[in-house]
């Protein structure tokens, strides 16, 4: 796979001046384009997020991860650096929508709560009849899912550092002295991205 | 039609870890060398991150083109279909993989170059397990002492020596064989969970040390120390204080004006006369195939890669492949038994250990349980397993990880326990000492062929062994006890299994007196093509309980000196 999102590399940037100064469209135009255009069909990104709102909901002790920007982060990395699982994740809630229709009589979306945590337990363990692979499947969106929550704001996901302030990580440092490395201690957080810049707005 | 290129003394393929050692001792002894490399130069500013997505999930440090063009097949037994796996762990760059490895910098024990002369004198013939087929090195501890001390010294490593010429102190590793001096550098510093670690270890009779490691502790030949960031694994560094060859011995042997390197070019074929003698090298780059003449070629590149290459260059002497007329090559392979084969354990303790930062390297060791430390009279094993907890947790693996059956992976209750958790899970590296079996080897896979149309490397692993399999158990009671008295309230074990494409393989041409069962003599020549040298873990006998790179350098060192002295005689 790439190693970058292609969105962020200096490559991707000049192929679009290029366009912009072709086209006399001004270049922020073409960004906000760029940044609407569906990566997942409608259907599928609603699925998408009652999915992820329900791995990490927004509770008593915080953001979930709607709020955190998890939506965000997924769908940056499939128009990027995760383009090649793009057709394997639609494929996945197409099947999810199915067993909770057949289920449940709606689409997965359209579940209370009570309702999605039964569906999304079953597709873990795989005990979900007729929705082929789902414990792949659960297993695919809970690694996107962790990768938007707690990954570097950097890459569109864990919004305000939720992600990193509930598991208590003490931030990226350029450098560590033994105080930060010691037992027994809440450790002062450094809330920055490791790229420079503000991305966790 | 291949470009003929100027001929050169000495072609070395691959200037990762082992290739990028042995050039230094070629040039500054003034031969000519060329260093033929499929990656390129990486640069620590704009490749190097504290960046999980980048280097761990993404792999964005070691993702390059060439070995995910060629990753290997596994299977169990011939037989069964192998399958390719989706990634390598290796990586092409000037410097290989150890841009981003951990860099844990062992030196071998005196046991495991006589692991079988030791083990009939100890336990009887019956202690050798079945379709094992262990031979004693073709040298001992003792003539590569002196290697691993040029080594230490020219990359830099920090540790604390245990045993100066006989001298135990134990501040270092009592059980380690006797070295001639001190390392260069002190060790890295604990952190708080690994001196606990070390204290607890202490408290129940063992003999805790900080491990060596190829990573500054302080300011070495021009390089930072360490800043123990926390980004070390799968990522390379940023301020150069880890030890890779493309920060030391690289740039020292460009400084004498006789390498010239060759980046992304991919060796295809090493090229042999009639004679038996090679000529040189054909690679590939930007298009163009090219012909480098050579009066010895030094074969540099990894385990899978080195026996790919023999099997493929075939020629009027050498019809099975190059140095391959005994039908030794792809033969004695063999994987360590550690993490990547379930060799692993995590454990919970009740309060914050705070690992987040730091490093693999940096961490405390136990090796009373390790290689012939101790008596295995009973035990129905022979070997056995290095204990090592250590630092570094990112935060979307710490809240992947283990839940000890204590929480749901996810939903608010899995928040509640990640909350509480995430920096509460401590970490173990096991390895334990694996031997070669008849049943485990390299060849060409029949299916499943590269870009070029060459066959990938094919890995048949045997399966599990039990003498590897009751070690790993011990290991992991061992490990838990450690674990438990130091406070843990839960510990969780992997299903301990063999591995075939891992960053820890041996064999393929395995080094031995005998040409009827090894590839290389004792110098790391072929026994049938005088002028082809063979660096890296291929040539290992044994695998010891240690991350392999020291040794693998310390013979590289060796074999391109034996090429120096005997420049004459070996041309």
């Amino acid at each position: 796979m790439p190693p970058e999102p292609a969105e962020t590399t200096p490559d991707a940037i000049s192929r679009r001046t290029l366009l912009a100064a072709a086209t006399f469209v001004p270049l922020s135009a073409l960004l906000a384009t760029a940044q609407t255009a569906p990566v997942l069909p409608p259907a599928q990104t609603k699925a998408l997020s009652a999915f992820v709102d329900r791995l990490i909901p927004a509770d008593e002790l915080g953001a979930g991860a709607l709020d955190a920007g998890v939506m965000n982060y997924i769908e940056r990395a499939l128009a990027g650096a995760y383009a090649n699982r793009r057709a394997g994740l639609v494929e996945g809630l197409l099947a999810l929508d199915d067993y909770a229709r057949r289920k449940y009589g709606f689409v997965f979306s359209d579940l209370s709560a009570d309702q999605r945590d039964a569906v999304i337990g079953a597709a873990e363990t795989g005990s979900a009849d007729g929705f082929a692979n789902s414990s792949a499947f659960f297993a695919s969106v809970r690694s996107l899912t962790m990768e938007g929550m707690f990954g570097d704001p950097f890459y569109g996901g864990n919004r305000n550092y939720a992600g990193w302030d509930l598991i208590r990580y003490p931030g990226p440092r350029l450098a560590v002295g033994p105080p930060e490395q010691a037992m027994k201690v809440e450790i002062k957080p450094v809330r920055m991205s490791a790229r420079g810049g503000d991305h966790a707005r | 039609m291949p470009v003929n290129l100027k001929p050169v003394d000495v072609a070395v393929v691959g200037l990762g870890a082992a290739g990028g050692v042995a050039v230094l001792p070629l040039v500054r002894a003034g031969l000519k060398v060329a260093g033929i490399e499929a990656g390129t130069w990486m640069d620590p500013h704009n490749d190097f991150h504290p960046d999980e997505i980048h280097n761990n999930r993404r792999h964005g440090v070691t993702t390059v083109p060439k070995v995910q063009r060629e990753i290997p097949t596994v299977r169990a037994n011939p037989g069964e279909v192998a399958r390719q796996g989706t990634a390598s762990p290796m990586m092409n760059a000037i410097g290989g993989t150890s841009i981003h490895y951990w860099a844990q910098s062992w030196r071998l024990k005196p046991w495991d170059f006589q692991a079988r002369s030791e083990t009939l004198r100890r336990y009887g013939a019956g202690a050798i397990p079945n379709g094992s087929t262990l031979e004693d090195w073709p040298l001992t501890y003792q003539d590569l002492e002196r290697f691993y001390d040029t080594i230490e010294h020219e990359v830099g490593v920090s540790g604390k020596a245990g045993n100066i010429q006989g001298q135990l102190d134990p501040r270092g590793n009592i059980f380690e064989g006797p070295r001639s001096r001190e390392y260069p550098m002190p060790p890295l510093r604990g952190s708080g969970f690994t001196d606990h670690m070390a204290e607890t270890a202490r408290k129940l009779g063992w003999h805790p040390f900080a491990p060596p490691a190829a990573i500054n502790s302080q300011t070495f030949q021009g390089r930072s120390g360490c800043v123990y960031h926390g980004y070390c694994s799968s990522g390379g560094c940023h301020v150069s204080a880890k030890g890779s060859t493309a920060v030391t011995t690289i740039p020292a042997a460009l400084k004498t004006k006789h390498l010239t390197i060759f980046d992304n070019a991919q060796v295809t074929r090493i090229v042999a006369g009639t004679d038996g003698k090679v000529t040189g090298v054909l690679f590939l780059r930007s298009g163009r195939e090219y012909f480098q003449p050579a009066k010895a070629v030094l074969l540099g590149s990894y385990v899978f890669e080195n026996t790919r290459l023999l099997l493929l260059s075939k020629s009027k002497a050498y019809p099975k492949g190059l140095a391959n007329n005994h039908g030794q090559v792809g033969r004695h392979f063999f994987a360590h038994y550690d993490s990547w084969a379930g060799n692993s354990m995590k454990a919970l303790f009740p309060f914050d250990i705070n690992i987040w930062y730091g490093l693999p390297a940096q961490g405390s060791c136990v090796d009373d349980f390790a290689d012939d430390s101790f008596n295995h009279a009973g035990l129905g094993f022979i070997g056995g397993t290095s204990m090592h907890v250590y630092t570094e947790v990112h935060p979307i693996s710490a809240a992947e990880s283990e839940r000890f059956g204590k929480a749901p992976a996810w939903g608010s209750a899995w928040k509640k326990y990640v909350r509480e958790n995430a920096a509460r899970v401590a970490q173990c590296y096991l390895q334990t000492s694996t031997l070669p079996y008849e049943s485990g080897y390299l060849d060409l896979d029949d299916q499943v062929r590269d870009p070029l149309g060459d066959p990938v490397c094919r890995v048949t692993t045997g399966g599990p062994k039990e003498n590897e399999v009751r070690a790993g158990q011990h290991a992991h009671g061992k490990m838990e006890q450690w674990f438990r008295e130091a406070g843990a309230v839960a510990v969780s074990r992997g299903n301990i299994t063999v591995a075939g494409v891992t960053t820890h393989t041996y064999g393929g041409t395995r080094m031995g007196d005998n040409p009827e069962t090894n590839v290389t003599d004792k110098w790391g020549f072929s026994h049938e093509a005088p002028n082809l040298g063979i660096v890296g873990g291929s040539v290992f006998g044994t695998s010891g309980a240690r991350n392999p790179t020291l040794t693998i350098q310390a013979l590289a060192w060796r074999t391109a000196e034996h090429l120096v002295k005997n420049w004459k005689a070996i041309i």
